[in-house]
C-alpha cells in the first residue's frame, strides 16, 4: 500500500459540518421570535460619555473662548469668585454676560469611556492573575510537601488536597465569603481570589508532585552525589526539569481557573460573566450579550494556550 | 583512604528482608585501583553507593579520609564533594549544556567563580576528548560521550576517590573503550578507584585489586593474576568459567 497524504476531501467535511451546526442553529433561532439586536452590544465596550458641567454659584458668564473642540468658559459669582469651566465645544449652552444661577448647566465634557463589558473582562483578568500566582506557589509549597518524608508535612498536604478536591468550586466560595469572610472581616475581593487560589492550588500541588515524581531518580543521586544539597538539588535539578514537563497540565490549569472564576460573580464580584448579567437586565440582548461574553473568555484562553505553546518549544531545545 | 568495617546492608520489603551487603570489610589505599566484580544482585553496586551515602547502611562502619559516615554528626554533603561518582545511566543534566554540567556543582559546592569553572570544565573536556561539544545538550550526545561528560563531570570537583558503577554496561559495544580509555588515564595519573564492572578486561589491565562478591559477601581478594588465573575459591572459579 502506498502512502497517500491527501488531506482535502477531509478539511472539505470539517467545513461542511461546520456549516451544517450553524446553518441548524440559524434555522432554530428563526422558529422563536427573537429580535436580534447587535447594535445594543458595542456601547458596553467603549462609550462616548458626557459629563455636564455646571455653575456652583449664582453668577454671570465672563468670557468664553474657543480654540477648536474646547471651549473655555469664565464664570464670576455675586461675591467676586472667579471659574473657568473647559467644555466640548459643540455642546456650549451659555453666551458672555448671560446670568446663570447655581446648578444651571454650562455645557458638557466628552470622553471616551471603558464600558462595562471591559471593565468586567480586567476584574476578570486580574483576579486570575492574582489568584494564579498564589496557586502556583501554594501548589508548589504542597506538592512538595506531599512527597516530603516528614509525616506531619505529608499529611497537611493530603488533607488539604483531599478536602479542596472533593468540594464543589461553588460551595467553597460561599464558604470563604459567607463563612471565613464574616469571621475574619474579609473583604468580597479577598475571599474571591483566596477561594479560586486554594481551589487550584490543590490541583497544582497533584501536578507539581507528579512532575517531580517523573524526573528518574539518577537525577537526585548524581546531584546528591556530587555534593550538593538536597535543596540545591531540587532547585537546580529537579524542578526546571519537573516544570517542563508540567507545563501542559500546568496551563491547562490555569486555563480552567480563569474559567472557574466566572462563579466568583455569585458574590458580586463584577466580572466578566455579572458584567453580562447586568447588561442583559438593562438591554434584554440575552443571545448576544452571552455569546460575545463567551467570545471574551474563548479569546483569553486562546490567548494563553498560543503563549504556553510557544513555551514549550523554547524548552524542547534540550530535547 | 577508604575504610570499610563489617559493612551490612538490609533491604525490607514485602517479599521479605534482604541482605544486601553482609558483613563487608576492605581497605582502599591512597591512588588504588580496586576491581569489584561479581555477579548480578551480589551487593556489588549496594556497597560501592553506601561508600558516598546514596544507600544508607545498616550497620558498620566507612571511613573516608578519617571521617566515618555511621557518625550521625558527619555532613555528608562534604564527604560527596570528595567522592565522585559514575553512574551505569550516566545522568547528566539533561536541560544543562555540557558545560554548564561540569560548572553546576562546582559553582554551588565549591563556591568557585564562573569563569574560574568554566576554565576548569574545558580543560577536563578537553582531556576526555570532547571539548568540540561543550555547547551541546547532552541528548545530542552519543552514549560514550555522555559518559565521559559524566566522568568529567565527577572529576570537575577534584574528588579524592572516583567510584564507578558499571560505566560501560549502558553503552553500545564499540562505544565502551573509549570510556575505558579515559578510566585507565585516570588510573596511571594515581586516581584512587573503586570500579563494579563486567570488564574483565580492564579488570586485568588495571587493577591493583580484585575484590569478588557474591551474596553480599566478599568471597575472594586478589591481584588480578592471582584471581583471573588461580582463584581459590569454587565460587569465584564458576564465575569466571561463566564469564570468560
Amino acid at each position: 500500500m502506498i502512502a497517500t497524504d491527501k488531506t482535502w476531501p477531509w478539511k472539505l467535511l470539517l467545513v461542511a459540518i461546520l456549516l451544517v451546526v450553524a446553518a441548524g442553529t440559524w434555522g432554530a433561532v428563526q422558529k422563536i421570535d427573537y429580535q436580534w439586536r447587535w447594535y445594543r452590544v458595542p456601547q458596553y465596550f467603549l462609550y462616548h460619555a458626557e459629563d455636564p458641567q455646571k455653575i456652583p454659584f449664582d453668577g454671570v458668564v465672563d468670557t468664553v473662548k474657543t480654540s477648536g473642540k474646547t471651549t473655555k468658559v469664565s464664570l464670576i459669582s455675586e461675591n467676586e469668585e472667579k471659574l473657568t469651566l473647559t467644555i466640548a465645544t459643540d455642546t456650549l449652552r451659555v453666551d458672555e454676560g448671560e446670568d446663570l444661577f447655581e446648578g444651571d448647566t454650562v455645557g458638557f465634557i466628552k470622553e471616551w469611556r471603558l464600558g462595562p463589558l471591559m471593565l468586567g473582562l480586567w476584574t476578570t483578568l486580574w483576579l486570575s492573575a492574582v489568584s494564579s500566582v498564589f496557586a502556583l506557589f501554594l501548589g508548589l509549597a504542597t506538592g512538595l510537601a506531599r512527597i516530603s518524608k516528614n509525616f506531619t508535612l505529608r499529611g497537611l498536604a493530603m488533607i488539604y488536597v483531599e478536602c479542596i478536591r472533593g468540594t464543589p468550586l461553588l460551595v467553597q466560595i460561599f464558604l470563604a465569603y459567607f463563612f471565613l469572610g464574616t469571621v475574619f472581616n474579609l473583604s468580597r475581593n479577598v475571599c474571591g481570589i483566596g477561594a479560586l487560589a486554594l481551589f487550584a492550588g490543590a490541583y497544582v500541588a497533584e501536578i507539581v508532585r507528579a512532575g517531580i515524581q517523573a524526573i528518574p531518580k539518577g537525577q537526585t543521586e548524581a546531584a546528591r552525589s556530587l555534593g550538593m544539597t538536597a535543596f540545591q538539588t531540587m532547585v537546580e535539578v529537579i524542578l526546571p526539569q519537573a516544570f517542563k514537563k508540567i507545563l501542559p497540565p500546568l496551563s491547562g490549569q490555569f486555563i480552567s481557573l480563569i474559567k472557574d472564576s466566572s462563579l466568583v460573580s455569585v458574590i458580586a464580584i463584577t466580572d466578566l460573566t455579572k458584567s453580562g448579567r447586568e447588561i442583559i437586565t438593562s438591554t434584554f440582548a440575552t443571545f448576544e450579550v452571552w455569546l460575545v461574553v463567551a467570545a471574551m473568555y474563548l479569546l483569553i484562553t486562546s490567548v494563553l494556550s498560543q503563549v504556553v505553546y510557544y513555551m514549550e518549544r523554547r524548552f524542547a531545545i534540550s530535547d | 583512604m577508604i575504610k570499610a568495617t563489617n559493612v551490612v546492608k538490609i533491604f525490607k520489603s514485602r517479599a521479605g528482608v534482604v541482605r544486601a551487603v553482609d558483613g563487608v570489610s576492605t581497605e582502599v589505599a591512597p591512588g588504588e585501583v580496586v576491581v569489584v566484580i561479581g555477579p548480578s544482585g551480589s551487593g556489588k553496586s549496594t556497597f560501592l553507593r553506601c561508600i558516598n551515602g546514596l544507600e544508607a547502611f545498616t550497620d558498620g562502619h566507612i571511613i573516608i579520609d578519617g571521617v566515618d559516615l555511621a557518625d550521625k554528626k558527619t555532613n555528608i554533603n562534604k564527604i560527596r564533594a570528595e567522592v565522585g561518582m559514575v553512574f551505569q545511566q550516566f545522568n547528566l543534566f539533561p536541560h544543562r549544556t555540557v558545560v554548564e554540567n561540569l560548572t553546576l556543582a562546582q559553582c554551588k559546592v565549591r563556591k568557585r567563580s564562573k569563569k574560574v569553572a568554566e576554565e576548569k570544565a574545558y580543560a577536563l573536556l578537553k582531556k576526555v576528548g570532547i571539548h568540540d561539544k561543550a555547547g551541546e545538550y547532552p541528548s545530542r550526545l552519543s552514549g560514550g560521550q555522555q559518559q565521559r561528560v559524566a566522568i568529567a563531570r565527577a572529576l570537575a570537583m577534584d574528588p579524592k576517590v572516583m567510584l564507578f558503577d558499571e560505566p560501560t554496561s549502558a553503552l553500545d559495544p564499540e562505544m565502551v573503550g573509549e570510556v575505558l580509555d579515559v578510566m585507565k588515564q585516570l588510573a596511571r595519573e594515581g586516581m584512587t578507584m573503586i570500579v563494579v564492572t563486567h570488564e574483565m578486561g580492564f579488570a586485568r589491565e588495571v587493577a591493583d585489586r580484585v575484590i569478588f562478591m557474591d551474596e553480599g559477601k566478599v568471597v575472594e581478594v586478589g591481584t588480578p593474576e592471582h584471581f583471573f588465573t588461580n582463584p581459590t575459591e569454587e565460587r569465584a572459579k564458576l564465575f569466571l568459567k561463566q564469564v570468560l
